[in-house]
């Protein structure tokens, strides 16, 4: 219980220092929300001063910082300039997005990836162990970017997958399965993306971890008692090599999902990615903060349920 | 068989054919006739006593989705707050305002009021408004509507960016209903275009939004996701669907107070659709995937990539030739004394002769950036009216062509000279060197910045160009001053000069150069101030035209913003969208929507 309350401490301080760093960066960032209007010759100077001081923006920073933390505790998080919303509700129309994309990648990339990396390295040095380094080192050498830009010229250029979005026009009218089927082909493109991705970091963690418990003298020793190659590697190797592995469990939600904002505004999925990116041009500065915040708060999770996971099965993390 | 029998032959199949395709055709004409009749039936007929807009349009036929996209998520639906162009596109569709800009003919026309008479001092417009008409949740309009509408957008607490179209000479116009169907404005003086302030100025219906102002959150009515049938208007469509992140759909508004010759509703379409692509480059991608029925503001090089498959691809393509935005180069020629900037104060110097701008300005190749950035799909400027605006443009300002030799004297005349390697240097011996920094991601703008380092590196001067995110560049401009000249570009919103006063009136929130500054710094800017001022109240439009060419002139001469072009409208549809008649004034292409209709697609043809 005592590991538990430390693990929820350090996420507390963890999300009020990054929400203090996002209000600072915004503050440093040159510009704000309301110069694009300034630009517009229709609108006189007195109108945006008035905005400025109905949004609150001709405080200091301080006073804006405090006036959030009171509408978190408010469930608003903070109030959209753009959009004369509060964050809250913006943020979890587009979160639910952005976890069907980055949750149906990471479970696809999690059921291929640590069956191939278990498969090259019980084939250690022969032609699969060969042949998957090459994928893998290609995989790797490929941005995110150029992998989300081909896949995009190949929807438009064949006609197989839509061009952005989630759901098609009219959707609304038809029944569940079609649907279901409708989100699947949006989704297939951007997935695809997220799932070649990170496919390569699995490979290669579950290969290493389960090449250093074949190595290790337990395995040898088991195997010197005659217990089958298949129990071995299923009873035995499997659980062991399984600590490294869970770790990587909350590393690559994170990285997956710092890798769909890039993807989801790409690609045009209506996620976190495309209303982060616009609020953080337009200067948009709870909006940007919020999303912050959501993703960490992602990445902090996806670490706490790899710490649990490790906490239930390692014997050593419960010593400490 | 003869060649006589084989023609008679021939000619009894073509009999047939003939008769059969008369059949054929009189069965579709039936089919027509049905689908039309059905159509009529799920719209109300009119109202007794409803005074419909009868419109000239060439007759269509209702029935089907048009699908166009905007370039972001609409941030609200509300008419009074809103300022981005993607949410003023979509309230456009379902709103009405009392007296509307035709797009094309750059003229007013009567919309919700019928009728209007302007007292002979310009100071009382007297509207009637149509009786019988009725709001898109039925419920009726009238003069009440009105007057809320004004009270809503005059209140200092509402904050609404429109309220200072509806303040004339400092003074907000008052509103005042005579009768059910009359009401009169009053402006605090005479407005040459007291006409123009009333487009676009939504009515908003009183029995909705009426509780919502009481209380005080009338800034926070009608976001996308309100419930479809709390958001109401008097346009011709209104809201069906928001999907967050992905589209918006309007529906027709079934008590749309125009009808055509025939007596036909409109509108025509069922629905339009906005997908919300993200950026130009997304917008063509998805219009050359055939997902869109429309595309508007083009860019060149994607309307060339366009242009080459048009045929196979079922759509027409348009360039309106230039519309109403200008781009322009200018100095910084603010107040610099208490910033503390040492190298901007010196440079500042060559800056604020009129001379070196005029140099700068004569030794600009304003063919070659049309030419290159814009693939000759723009026109030169002097001035900045551009050619589209045919009401105002004074025709008679100079056009000098490019001379080097020009601005070599004019440099000459203030006390530069040339180093033996070409260097221009001042009267001090400094280099003459200075950045242009104009906003990263706009291509045209980059490029263009790219031709003024060249054009100007032929006189010696050492030119850098910093490409700046846009919220950075507006920084510069607007706050710290940052920054020794700058490329930017303005969109009229309107032919007539008024929207553009604070461009030109001393202390304006867009006399970009200098808006540090009440007093006038040169002869010629307090004259600009002036004339500004003049042909604000000057009724006679030939006394007004007088003036306003004289401002030109002295833009021209004076240079406060060096014009350099103004970039065509490039539009697309789909080659069976009838009615289509896109104009270069903004909103470009579905301005008018309602008339808008499909022609019934052949088999061959994509839809």
């Amino acid at each position: 219980m005592r590991y538990y309350t430390r693990r929820l401490l350090h996420t507390i301080f963890l999300i009020f220092g990054v929400s203090v760093l996002s209000f600072l960066f915004m503050e440093l960032a040159p510009g704000e929300f309301f110069d694009e209007m300034r630009l517009n010759p229709q609108i006189s100077p007195e109108t945006v001063v008035a905005l400025r001081h109905q949004y609150g923006l001709d405080k200091p920073l301080a006073v804006r910082y405090v006036r959030w933390v009171q509408s978190v505790f408010k469930g608003e998080f903070g109030f959209s300039f753009a959009y004369n919303r509060p964050v809250a509700p913006l943020l979890m129309s587009r979160a639910r997005n952005t976890l069907l994309l980055t949750l149906t990648a990471t479970l696809f990339a999690w059921l291929i990836g640590i069956p191939w990396g278990v498969w090259i390295a019980v084939r250690k040095g022969k032609w699969p162990d060969h042949f998957s380094t090459v994928v893998v080192t290609g995989l790797v050498s490929v941005p995110d970017l150029l992998l989300a830009l081909v896949a995009l010229l190949v929807a438009m250029r064949t006609g197989w997958f839509p061009v952005g979005g989630m759901v098609s026009l009219g959707s609304s009218e038809w029944g569940p399965a079609h649907k279901v089927e409708d989100v699947a082909s949006h989704l297939f493109c951007p997935a695809l993306v997220l799932f070649l991705g990170s496919l390569p970091t699995i490979i290669r963690h579950a290969r290493t971890a389960m090449l250093g418990v074949l190595d290790s003298g337990f395995v040898r020793a088991a195997q010197a008692h005659g217990i089958s190659s298949r129990r071995l590697l299923f009873r035995h190797a499997l659980p062991a090599a399984a600590g490294p592995l869970i770790s990587l469990v909350g590393i690559s939600v994170g990285t997956l999902l710092s890798a769909s904002l890039l993807v989801e505004a790409i690609m045009g999925w209506p996620g976190i990615g495309p209303l982060l990116l616009e609020a953080i041009l337009a200067r948009d500065l709870y909006l940007v903060v919020g999303a912050v915040i959501f993703s960490t708060a992602f990445l902090v999770a996806g670490n706490l349920v790899a710490d649990a996971l490790l906490y239930r099965i390692d014997p050593r993390i419960r010593g400490e | 068989m003869d060649n006589f029998e084989i023609l008679g032959t021939l000619g009894r199949f073509r009999q047939i054919l003939a008769a059969l395709g008369r059949q054929r055709f009189r069965v579709q004409l039936v089919l027509a006739g049905i689908a039309i009749t059905a159509a009529r039936l799920t719209l109300p007929a009119p109202y007794p006593n409803e005074e419909l807009l009868v419109t000239s349009n060439p007759i269509g036929r209702y029935g089907g989705r048009l699908v166009a996209a905007l370039r972001s998520e609409p941030k609200t639906l509300n008419p009074v707050t809103a300022v981005d162009v993607a949410s003023l596109e979509v309230i456009r569709r379902m709103t009405a305002d009392l007296i509307h800009i035709n797009r094309y003919t750059h003229r007013t026309e009567p919309a919700l009021a019928k009728t209007w008479k302007v007292s002979r001092d310009g100071r009382h417009y007297i509207l009637h408004l149509r009786r019988g008409i009725r709001f898109s949740d039925g419920r009726p309009f009238n003069a009440d509507d009105v007057v809320f509408t004004f009270q809503v957008l005059l209140d200092e607490k509402v904050h609404s960016p429109q309220r200072d179209l509806l303040v004339v000479g400092g003074e907000p116009i008052a509103a005042r209903k005579i009768d059910a169907y009359t009401v009169e404005f009053e402006l605090p003086q005479a407005d040459a275009a007291a006409e123009r302030i009333f487009d676009s100025i939504a009515i908003l219906p009183r029995h909705v939004l009426q509780k919502v102002y009481d209380e005080e959150k009338m800034d926070q009515a009608w976001t996308p996701g309100t419930p479809s049938g709390e958001v109401v208007g008097l346009g011709p469509f209104r809201l069906k669907e928001y999907n967050p992140g992905q589209h918006i759909i309007l529906e027709r508004n079934p008590y749309y107070w125009k009808a055509d010759r025939t007596g036909n509703r409109l509108p025509y379409l069922d629905e339009i659709a906005f997908l919300f692509a993200g950026s130009e480059d997304a917008q063509f991608a998805r219009f050359q995937a055939g997902e869109l029925d429309v595309v508007s503001r083009l860019s060149p090089d994607n309307f060339s990539l366009l242009e080459r498959k048009r045929q196979a691809r079922g759509y027409k393509l348009y360039d309106l030739g230039p519309g109403f935005q200008y781009e322009f180069l200018f100095f910084n020629l603010n107040d610099m004394s208490s910033k503390g900037t040492e190298p901007i104060v010196r440079e500042q110097e060559w800056f604020r002769k009129v001379e070196f701008r005029q140099a700068v300005s004569a030794a600009l190749d304003r063919e070659g950036i049309v030419r290159l950035v814009y693939q000759g799909r723009g026109a030169p400027l002097w001035g900045h009216v551009t050619p589209a605006n045919k009401m105002w443009v004074d025709a008679a300002l100079p056009r000098p062509p490019r001379s080097l030799d020009r601005a070599r004297q004019l440099l000459k005349s203030v006390g530069f000279s040339w180093k033996d390697d070409g260097t221009l240097i001042d009267s001090r011996g400094e280099i003459v060197q200075f950045s242009i920094v104009t906003n990263a991601g706009n291509s045209q703008r980059e490029k263009t910045a790219t031709i003024i380092q060249d054009d100007l590196a032929k006189l010696g001067m050492r030119v850098h160009v910093v490409p700046l995110e846009f919220r950075a560049l507006t920084d510069r401009v607007f706050h710290t001053f940052d920054y020794e000249a700058c490329l930017l570009g303005l969109v009229s919103g309107d032919a007539d000069p008024n929207p553009e006063m604070n461009v030109w009136i001393l202390g304006g929130g867009t006399h970009l150069w200098n808006l540090s500054q009440s007093r006038a710094s040169a002869q010629w800017e307090s004259e600009i101030d002036g004339l500004m001022r003049r042909q604000l109240t000057t009724l006679d439009y030939h006394q007004r035209k007088k003036l306003y060419d004289r401002v030109q002139q002295l833009v021209a001469e004076d240079l406060p913003l060096i014009c350099l072009v103004s970039p065509n409208i490039l539009v697309g549809a789909k080659e069976n969208l009838e009615n289509f008649q896109p104009a270069n004034l903004s909103d470009y292409a579905l301005w008018n929507a309602d008339q808008l209709f499909f022609r019934k697609a052949s088999p061959d043809q994509p839809r």
